[in-house]
């Protein structure tokens, strides 16, 4: 089956989440992307080289096994579709090695805190030497210049110092954080285009680009109207909790079960009259409190209470069903287990399966697109690490055997982390 | 002259969608050099328009935040696809398009005959980009939903807020930017593959989909150790004398953070000593912090401690984004100046593009480019102009 980004070489240093995220998607569409880390230094995602059972890892069968770091979940999800090879970066024979495949690479990755590649000697300047038209992407979480360019950052306090966690809240209560570190996952999923337009300025004029991303602008950039009713009104946006800016009622409503909800979302006069009619209230629809939104909004408390009552003895996936054949905008609170079994994600093929064998084979995250000739899958599981060293050595780097065993006695591309645990 | 950041140049966008999905998408599009032309209703246009916020509160087509900050730097006219003269014109510019994008409810489209088969006719090697809540198929596909429900369906919701209460949404509409930006990722796909084999192909977005993909822990926790992962409480956030920061120590971070707080006999306590050791005495912790920390201010704290390598944040409003000296030095917030509208402080392009400047041009008002794209590209005169605004076509 034809894949969109074949023919592309994709040098990925990049660690954790944002960066490995949007390298698995182009792995996925048939770009070759080449994994780097070391037995040393090896993504902190892979968790610790001697993980415990019941630790913070997710492991299969929550059993870390003798080597966790090929095993945790998460690593597993945004590694998938890619090669790893193990160069110790310190080592100049390690950056001789990174230079030389970067030098058949279209593209670098990488999210070090601002000035680790260069400090490595493997900046964009250093790089184009090797490869006049390569693409850089560097993901810092403030961007590469700047007072803060070496500050570091968490997808948690990005949602803070980018203004999402300002609006984010209990109506009423402070300010506060999600639980889904939600700077990583839309940083990675937006970097896939930004590489791409890159290349295709390449192939209209030639030249390769360094890209400077601030995952930190382009978190505040989801908060449009809210930067402008500060310039336009000098207004300071606080937590409404889950209602919504103009609509009313909207909220999550308690159904049957324990912890168990529904989100409500009533946008316009009509779906206030669908709404009232499927809870069996139709005298609601013309009730001068509840007719216009203006009512709606000024007693939504009241109505929290009077939609709590009608949900609360119901089961949250009937009601769901019942108020979107009404056409009320209404969605169950999923969790993990619901995700997994979801109707539409499983219609769409949205999981895809892999791992290493049989007894490790599990449903993993797809893409948020859809593509009607070229759909792009998951190519392969989660390397090993270090699984491809010698192979990309040779075939890419055009390293000579002795050569690959040298850089192996050296230490430059070992890849068992146990080496260095105490 | 500086030089202008167009990687896009040349690329002909022809923009359907209304409201933030696909506005996003076309935003970033048009800001990055392609010729976008947004196509909104005559007479009302874009949702955008009448949802603010609007300067003083005073409603206003032209002066919309959310509708300028999306729609920089495109062309716009008007058409209306509900007249069959209309559809004949939109033929017209389908076949003059690189990438077409739209995000009406699942099938409208396809009723006003651009399905991708007849889009597939009109122009072969079109990229036609659909957004929608649930995407173009599956038994959810004709689901009425909003960044609410999809942040609930997407599993977003449920690992967000206090585990003592109802789950709680992000602020703001971050389902619909997510899903801006994957129609925007998905389309440089297409794109890419289309210049190499001269293939284009239909790209159907799902908003679920893109929350699916970023909630990760949820599904991952359930799928890899059958648990699931509950509402969390929020990673600690102190209350400050003008706010609240975000206090992270890692196993490195302590014996600096003892120094800091003036409180070295901590490192050996045996309380605090490991990570499992702190989070088992977190409330006896959390009331050393709060001591310490109450009476000082946030942005102190922040600079101080993260200039000992220690990743904290504190809560920003939009008045401390728009002072940050962080995004001052790079220039985040730009100035655009529009004939109705006014010079008004916008949030820039995330990013920078080598050494170029990115050329921030204002929205279109409504209808604004209708003589020029129709004059241009459909070879209508000025008397035909008048006659299609009479019929209500444009």
């Amino acid at each position: 089956m034809a894949l969109p980004l074949e023919g592309i070489r994709i040098l990925d240093p990049s660690q954790v989440w944002a960066g490995p995220t949007c390298t698995k998607i182009l792995g996925d569409l048939g770009a070759d992307v080449i994994k780097v880390e070391s037995a040393r230094r090896m993504d902190i995602a892979r968790g610790d080289a001697r993980a415990m059972p019941g630790g913070m890892g997710f492991y299969p069968e929550n059993d870390p096994g003798v080597d966790p770091w090929n095993r945790e979940g998460k690593y597993a999800d945004r590694n998938r579709s890619k090669r790893s090879i193990c160069l110790d970066l310190t080592h100049p024979r390690g950056v001789d090695a990174f230079k030389r495949i970067a030098a058949h690479s279209d593209v670098v990755v990488e999210n070090y805190r601002q000035g680790v590649m260069d400090r490595f000697g493997l900046g964009y300047n250093d790089l184009r030497k090797v490869r006049p038209d390569i693409i850089m992407l560097t993901m810092a979480s403030q961007g590469a210049t700047g007072p803060e360019a070496a500050y570091g950052s968490f997808g948690v306090t990005l949602e803070q110092t980018a203004g999402v966690a300002s609006v984010t809240g209990y109506l009423g209560g402070d300010p506060s954080t999600s639980g889904v570190l939600f700077p990583d996952p839309l940083v990675s999923v937006v970097s896939v285009g930004l590489i791409l337009a890159a290349f295709r300025q390449r192939r209209q004029t030639g030249e390769g680009v360094y890209i400077d991303l601030s995952q930190r602008e382009m978190t505040t950039s989801i908060l449009g109207d809210m930067v402008m009713d500060y310039t336009m009104n000098n207004r300071a946006w606080e937590p409404i909790g889950n209602r919504h800016r103009t609509f009313a009622p909207q909220g999550v409503y308690q159904c049957r079960g324990s912890d168990v909800w529904l989100a409500i979302s009533v946008e316009t006069d009509d779906d206030w009259a669908a709404f009232a009619r499927t809870m069996g209230r139709p005298e609601l629809i013309d009730n001068p409190r509840y007719s216009t939104v203006i009512g709606r909004r000024k007693h939504h408390d009241d109505l929290d209470t009077l939609i709590t009552a009608w949900t609360s003895v119901r089961d949250a996936f009937i009601t769901m069903s019942t108020l979107q054949a009404a056409g009320v905008p209404a969605g169950v609170v999923a969790k993990g287990e619901d995700l997994v079994s979801d109707p539409q994600l499983v219609a769409r093929g949205f999981w895809e399966y892999t791992g290493h064998t049989p007894a490790e084979t599990r449903p993993y995250l797809s893409r948020p697109f859809k593509f009607s000739k070229t759909p792009g899958f998951t190519r392969f599981p989660a390397p090993l690490l270090g699984a491809d060293t010698a192979e990309v050595l040779r075939n890419v780097a055009g390293m000579s055997d002795a050569e690959i065993a040298e850089l192996d006695e050296l230490g430059v591309t070992e890849d068992d982390p146990l080496c260095f645990v105490s | 002259m500086p030089n202008l950041a167009s990687p896009l140049a040349g690329v002909k966008v022809l923009d359907f969608s209304q409201g933030t999905s696909g506005g996003v998408s076309t935003k970033l599009m048009a800001v990055m050099g392609a010729d976008v032309v947004k196509v909104e209703p005559p007479g009302v246009g874009d949702v955008t328009r009448a949802q603010g916020p609007f300067p003083g509160d005073l409603p206003h087509p032209e002066k919309s935040g959310q509708f300028l900050y999306l729609n920089t730097n495109k062309r716009g006219v008007t058409l209306s696809l509900e007249h069959p003269t209309g559809r004949a014109a939109a033929r017209r510019l389908v076949e003059w398009a690189d990438v077409i994008v739209e995000n009406f409810r699942p099938g409208q489209f396809a009723e006003w005959g651009f399905g991708y088969d007849e889009v597939e006719r009109i122009n072969p090697g079109a990229i036609l980009v659909s957004t929608a809540p649930f995407g173009q198929s599956g038994p959810y596909r004709d689901f009425r939903g909003n960044d609410h429900i999809v942040q609930a369906l997407g599993g977003l919701m449920y690992v967000t807020g206090d585990p003592k209460r109802e789950p709680l949404r992000i602020g703001g509409e971050p389902t619909d930017y997510f899903s801006g930006f994957s129609a925007f990722s998905g389309a440089l796909i297409a794109l890419t593959y289309r210049d190499l084999s001269g293939i284009g192909q239909h790209v159907d977005v799902s908003a679920h989909e893109g929350i699916a993909v970023a909630q990760m822990y949820s599904a991952l926790s359930y799928i890899f150790t059958g648990a699931e992962r509950g509402r969390q409480a929020a990673s600690p956030l102190y209350r400050v004398s003008d706010g609240q920061v975000g206090v992270s120590l890692r196993q490195q971070d302590w014996p600096g953070f003892c120094q800091m707080i003036g409180r070295p006999e901590l490192e050996q306590d045996d309380r605090f000593k490991d990570m499992a050791a702190r989070r088992a005495n977190q409330e006896a912790l959390t009331a050393i912090i709060n001591e310490w920390i109450h009476d000082k201010n946030k942005q102190d704290l922040y600079h101080e401690a993260q200039k000992m390598g220690m990743t904290w944040g504190y809560i920003c409003d939009t008045k401390d984004l728009m002072e940050s000296p962080q995004y001052r030095h790079r220039g985040f917030f730009t100035e655009i100046d529009h004939p109705v509208a006014g010079r008004l402080t916008y949030p820039g392009m995330p990013l920078r593009w080598g050494d170029g400047v990115w050329d921030l041009r204002p929205a279109p008002l409504l209808g604004q480019h209708n003589a020029e794209v129709y004059g241009d590209l459909l070879g209508w005169s000025q008397e035909d102009l008048v006659l299609m605004r009479a019929t209500g076509v444009i």
